[in-house]
């Protein structure tokens, strides 16, 4: 069922039926998106029952001036870095670095399949400032549009181009640089 | 097919060589769930707006109820001002009465002043009542004769 399908739907009263066809559309693509700055999988299962819980409270203000798709995804962008941000400060706390702490997260990840390689370019995305993160993770990993970034951020494309190619060097030097 | 890291660094490294990105050669990670997590997690999503319902009240069902404590307060708060001003009146006939103007007088530091204040309250016994308890509870002459000299 496409966007706009969906909103029919819920403006015709059949609310339920329409968050129904949110869940079926979004909860697995939302899933690897809040997986990729959560880098836990439990996290991220707690997480996205928060976001389908606010999508759900904050459908009957949606007035649809921008897409649906985007929506969610500004909602699940927001949410995954408030939850960094807070594991930030519970991290400052106990005198503790929220690289090191997102470091150990991915060595200990059961669910990642991905080899010393794969690991080791997951935690340079995670040292990147979190604007270049969002938008590598967002472009490189979800392989997303410029257009569709900015209307998630609300930041200029030119902008989102500059942070990519900043955040795609970094991470290349720091690859580079291990398998020297 | 699976390099052990040593190769695969080679191999990437080879590959950079002849101008291929880094970041392409090492791909995405991939990322593993439980079996059947999806089908589980769109189950417990569904149910969302089902838990959301009976979590917030629907203020069009609660609106009478809340009208109707509403009423009860109003009377509540009426009520009471209407006793407060009566009983104040009350208190003040309460006041002129001999016993509470009494009680208000006790020390409460003085226990003695208690026990004194109900003193005056109990009633006198006469010989003449003793007498007559003495022949109704049928005690003998000499008993009689007995409390008769021993009596004022």
């Amino acid at each position: 069922m496409t966007d706009k399908e969906i909103l029919d739907l819920y403006k015709s009263g059949r609310r339920e039926a329409a968050f129904r066809e949110i869940v079926e559309s979004y909860s697995e693509r939302l899933y690897w998106h809040v997986r990729r700055f959560l880098c836990s999988h439990e996290d991220t299962d707690d997480l996205l029952q928060e976001i389908f819980i606010k999508v759900w409270n904050a459908l009957p203000g949606f007035r649809g001036e921008s897409q649906l798709y985007t929506w969610i995804y500004r909602v699940a962008t927001n949410e995954s870095l408030n939850f960094l941000q807070k594991m930030k400060i519970r991290s400052a706390l106990q005198f503790e670095s929220i690289s090191a702490k997102m470091e150990e997260r991915i060595d200990e990840d059961v669910h990642l399949d991905g080899d010393k390689l794969q690991r080791d370019l997951m935690k340079a995305v995670q040292r990147l400032p979190a604007k270049q993160r969002t938008v590598f993770i967002m472009r490189w990993f979800d392989d997303m549009s410029y257009e569709d970034i900015s209307e998630i951020l609300g930041t200029s494309v030119g902008a989102l181009k500059a942070s990519y190619h900043f955040a795609s060097e970094k991470i290349k030097a720091e690859l580079e640089k291990n398998l020297k | 097919m699976i390099f052990k890291p040593y190769n695969q660094y080679f191999v990437i490294l080879s590959e950079m060589e002849i101008g291929k990105d880094i970041l392409e050669k090492i791909g995405k990670p991939s990322m593993a769930v439980p079996e059947g997590y999806f089908d589980s997690l769109k189950t417990r999503l569904e149910s969302i707006p089902t838990r959301e319902a009976s979590r917030r009240p629907d203020w069009a069902k609660v609106r009478p109820y809340l009208a109707l404590a509403a009423s009860f307060t109003a009377i509540l708060v009426i009520g009471n001002s209407v006793l407060r001003h009566t009983a104040s009146k009350n208190q003040i006939n309460l006041a002129d009465s001999f016993e509470s103007s009494y009680v208000e007088m006790i020390s409460l530091t003085n226990p003695s002043t208690i026990y004194n204040v109900f003193e005056s309250e109990v009633e006198e016994i006469s010989d003449e009542d003793i007498i007559n308890y003495l022949i109704e509870s049928g005690a003998t002459a000499e008993q009689l004769a007995y409390a008769g000299n021993n009596l004022r």
